[in-house]
């Protein structure tokens, strides 16, 4: 801090401007931090796609200063940065020159963001109750979305979207097994009769049928070059049903037939995303779907409790599209419980990069990889600010939360897609 | 903290005072002599005597006492687990006993040997396979220790073997509780308290911790209609515990007036009133005084009927303590009260009267202390000429105070600056005239004095219209008396009259400290209407015009909720 400070001074950086809607003279470029000093970092990513959005040139700093974002000095968007409480430096050619210098010699690059995302969200009609992170963080950084379901999922075009988030839901078809806790509570009742109005419109069996169709098309999305980002329950089972086209492995209370007594055998590894040789949980009382999640919360006495992961460090000129992913101000976050909260290390596929993980435990906690002409990202956990959350839970009030270095991973999601293109050095 | 051998040592001495008041004859009073001698042994701590004793006590037929004396003494001489040699014998010749299984469960625990535990609750349950006691003393005993998880894992068990855990109601709560799951765990509660009333406390002592984010589903949990009444009781006193004590009367009002809910409502009154939450206190006295009339119960809420800002209620229960206190007593009790009410009120000729009527029977210094109260009931009647006679009668420095406010009135800001430097209760009236004085350079303004007389009176209209006539005759005040009219408007649901002076000081007075505020009432008021794009625009151009302004962080989160939904 001491040495950027220096280095800063030394430049002569115009000084920063936190709440001001009035540029500083001479200056023709903004820095949105994204350190210690800014004062709204799930903002800020708003801020940056909003210029995007409008078509104005914005690069991403990687590992400069937290991540920062470098924009034109233009009023509408230093207006936004006052009112969203953002903070933004305002900066001549000559610092910003500097700066580039810096970047150069250091482990930073700087990346071209080319313009907004489209950006999907898999989301039921009537929210369950309980919340999606990345509905939350997107509503509250300004950024726009379009919510769809398996309906438009199974029938429109998802190539008009650049990327799709999934989060809470069982693609395994059945209802993350809380069938038993909760058969008799009206929202599990309407869940469960909008799913079978969806196979029947659908001409499929029974809701197993649905959820693999949906993983189907999903899987063809990022085939074909989308980007799709899972958290929570929606990684692990999106997995089980891509990986179960040909096997039934869905409990009796799902489609009307037990488990395939050898599914475990019969899955198919070569068309899912991230993991293999995985293990089916075969009872239907026990409210895990398999060996994939390593704190496996649901099950009291294979619960894991939490800990904090390490967001790894790779080369931003190497390795641009991992370091992407990984702009933060922290390098540890504590952990935080989902239906599904972590990987285990032992079912990962091959070439799946490790971007966050506990150090000394046998899970990892957020991953990466590409497929065909696409890119997935699994993060796990539920909710970065509620590490124990329930069922019924109140949502979680991000103004409560503007530097949450969680969050900030499932942001740097959002803007990763609008990055501009260039051939990787490695 | 309670620990272990704390909590044995209670409950094998709370078992030799059962046996000591029951004393029998022949055999019993031997085994009495027995564990007397025993304990005698252990107050002198004669440690190998007592052993020896406890070890009597179970050859003499008393093996449950004899063994919790020899967990206790051998704890003292951190030999714990040399008991367990006695609880094997014992456990095999009593295997469904279920003090010498707890205790070896309990001993078992403490010595770490988890697995030996686990093996004995095993053998406890193939003894007796389809009784709910096994897993309720283990599951207790691991929530105790706080081994959540552990016993969920027990009840699971519980659940398959014995079909159900409705015989495990409580530990199941406390469980969820336990392992933070607040809602299932208020479901659980419920459940357990429609059944064995007598758990409350216990449901208040594991739901208490719950995070404040938790709390509404464990009120809506426990509110769903009807709920019995310990589950209400249970709520009110959640709500006690969470510093919600209206909430905690809403629950606790719905009680029948039964025995036990008038010493509920006795010690919410209690706890209220130590909380200064007048309000409920004063609910809850008059419940406790429909039920069983009573002179000072009536004292206590008239008292919290004032201190609520209720003068009309007060008066109505010192007119029911009159008629159940003696003369004396309400002379001494109610007589101040009821003064303090009807000066409140405005109604000096009564304040007046019923201190006449009073005064043959009380010390004159004693009347003279009152004149100060006879002041303010002339200055709400709008009479200042005459609170300034009555406090002619006045002694000592009270009528300091009371002079400034004469002098406010008058127009006198000098006098009424000297005079409100000290202020003995510093009320929202008070807060605004001091606001005011310090603000303005100005020595006199009867505009001023007729706005807080206004005020004095409870004329909120009259108030609001001075205050702003007053800022074109203060000029150096004027944003703040404008502020002042416009929150009387608001507050009187005038939010039109309002909005224009907000408009007012933000166009004509934007660098006042008032403009900030004045934005965001406004903007408030605008949400009110459903105008959600005004109210967008007055937050912006608070936090873009006002950036250094305390309220800009409110403003913000504000802005967020007044700005249309994110989603396309």
């Amino acid at each position: 801090m001491t040495c950027r400070r220096s280095i800063l001074h030394r430049l002569g950086v115009a000084v920063l401007l936190l709440g001001s809607a009035t540029a500083t003279v001479g200056a023709q470029h903004m820095l949105v931090p994204m350190d210690d000093i800014q004062a709204n970092h799930l903002k800020a990513y708003g801020l940056a796609f909003t210029a995007l959005k409008t078509g104005t040139k914005t690069e991403w700093f990687l590992n400069y200063r937290g991540g920062a974002f470098l924009l034109p000095e233009d009023p509408a968007l230093r207006r936004k940065a006052a009112l969203d409480g953002i903070t933004v430096e305002s900066m001549s050619d000559a610092t910003l020159a500097g700066i580039r210098k810096e970047i150069a010699a250091g482990n930073m690059d700087a990346v071209a963001l080319e313009k907004a995302p489209r950006i999907a969200i898999y989301s039921p009609p009537k929210s369950p109750p309980w919340d999606d992170a990345v509905t939350l963080a997107l509503k509250y950084a300004g950024i726009e979305f379009t919510q769809i379901w398996d309906d438009e999922v199974l029938k429109s075009d998802l190539t008009k979207y650049d990327w799709i988030h999934l989060h809470h839901e069982d693609f395994t078809g059945q209802m993350n097994k809380l069938y038993l806790g909760f058969r008799d509570t009206p929202w599990f009742i309407e869940q469960r009769d909008r799913d079978l109005g969806t196979a029947q419109r659908n001409g499929l069996a029974n809701v197993p049928a649905v959820k693999k169709a949906v993983a189907g098309k999903l899987r063809d999305f990022v085939e074909k070059g989308g980007f799709l980002f899972a958290m929570c329950g929606a990684t692990d089972t999106i997995e089980l049903a891509m990986g179960a086209q040909n096997v039934d492995i869905a409990g009796p209370y799902s489609d009307g037939t037990p488990m395939d007594a050898d599914a475990d055998a019969k899955m198919d590894w070569i068309h899912t995303f991230a993991f293999q040789n995985v293990h089916l949980e075969m009872s239907p009382g026990v409210n895990a779907m398999s060996d994939i999640d390593g704190h496996q919360v649901n099950v009291p006495a294979r619960r894991q409790p939490l800990g904090q992961f390490t967001l790894f460090g790779f080369s931003a000129k190497f390795d641009p599209v991992a370091t992407m992913l990984l702009q933060d101000h922290r390098k540890i976050i504590p952990d935080y419980y989902g239906v599904t909260t972590s990987f285990a290390k032992a079912v990962l596929k091959p070439g799946v990069t490790i971007l966050a993980t506990e150090e000394g435990a046998p899970w990892v906690k957020y991953i990466h990889g590409d497929y065909g002409k696409g890119s997935w990202t699994y993060l796990g956990g539920h909710d970065p600010e509620d590490p124990q959350h329930n069922i019924g839970a109140a949502p979680t009030d991000l103004a409560l939360h503007p530097n949450s270095p969680g969050y900030r991973l499932i942001l740097n999601n959002v803007l990763f897609p609008a990055a501009k293109k260039k051939p990787l050095k490695t | 903290m309670i620990t272990v051998g704390t909590f044995v040592r209670a409950l094998a001495m709370s078992a030799c005072v059962a046996i000591a008041a029951h004393p029998a004859v022949g055999g019993a009073q031997a085994q009495d002599q027995l564990i007397q001698r025993a304990i005698d042994f252990e107050n002198a701590g004669k440690w190998r005597d007592a052993v020896t004793a406890w070890r009597a006590v179970i050859s003499a037929g008393q093996p449950g006492q004899g063994v919790l004396g020899l967990e206790r003494v051998f704890s003292q001489l951190a030999q714990d687990d040399s008991v367990l040699v006695a609880l094997d014998t014992l456990v095999r010749q009593r295997p469904t006993d279920r003090m010498l299984r707890g205790a070896q469960l309990r001993v078992l625990r403490a010595v770490a040997r988890d697995q030996d535990a686990r093996d004995a609750f095993n053998d406890w349950v193939r003894v007796q396979p389809h009784d709910p006691t096994p897993y309720r003393e283990f599951a207790g005993q691991l929530l105790m220790d706080g081994r959540a998880a552990l016993a969920d894992t027990i009840l699971q068990e519980a659940t398959k073997s014995l079909g159900s855990t409705k015989e495990l109601r409580i530990e199941v709560a406390q469980l969820r509780a336990g392992l933070g799951l607040w809602t299932e765990a208020a479901v659980a509660w419920r459940e357990a308290l429609a059944n064995e009333g007598y758990l409350e406390q216990a449901a208040q002592y594991s739901l208490q911790p719950a995070p404040t984010d938790k709390r509404d589903s464990i009120r809506a949990i426990l509110r769903v209609s009807p709920a019995p009444m310990p589950v209400r009781k249970t709520l009110g006193l959640l709500e006690m515990g969470w510093g919600q004590p209206r909430e905690a009367w809403r629950a606790f009002a719905t009680l029948a007036p039964a025995d036990s809910a008038f010493d509920t409502w006795s010690d919410f009154a209690s706890d209220a009133e130590r909380a200064t939450a007048w309000a409920p206190a004063r609910d809850a006295l008059a419940a406790m005084l429909a039920a069983r009339p009573s002179g000072p119960v009536a004292v206590r809420a008239a008292t919290a009927a004032l201190n609520a800002g209720e003068p009309n209620a007060a008066l109505a229960f010192i007119a029911t303590g009159g008629t159940l206190l003696p003369a004396i007593a309400a002379r001494a009790q109610l007589l101040p009260l009821e003064l303090k009410a009807l000066s409140q009120l405005g109604r000096a000729r009564d304040v007046e009267a019923r201190l006449a009527a009073n005064a043959p029977q009380l010390d004159p210094a004693v009347v003279k202390s009152y004149a100060r109260v006879v002041a303010w009931a002339w200055i709400r009647n709008g009479q200042i000429d005459k609170a300034r006679v009555a406090l002619t009668q006045a002694t000592g420095d009270d009528e300091d105070e009371v002079t400034a406010w004469i002098a406010l009135y008058d127009g006198d800001l000098v006098k009424a600056r000297n005079g409100l430097r000290h202020p003995a209760d510093v009320t929202p009236e008070v807060l605004n005239a001091m606001a005011l004085l310090g603000r303005t350079k100005a020595d006199s303004s009867r505009a001023i004095g007729a706005a807080f007389m206004a005020l004095a009176r409870n004329d909120s209209a009259q108030a609001a219209q001075r205050f702003e006539h007053a800022a074109d005759e203060v000029v150096d005040a004027a944003p703040l008396l404008l502020a002042l009219a416009a929150r009387i408007h608001a507050a009187r649901r005038g939010d039109a009259l309002a909005i224009a002076l907000w408009q007012r000081i933000v166009q004509h007075h934007a660098t006042a400290p008032e403009a900030a505020e004045s934005d965001l009432e406004w903007a408030r008021a605008l949400r009110r209407k459903g105008d959600a794009a005004g109210a967008v625009d007055r937050l912006e151009h608070l936090i873009l015009t006002y950036p250094q302004s305390a309220l800009v962080p409110q403003a913000r989160r504000e802005l967020d909720l007044a700005r249309p939904g994110a989603t396309v």
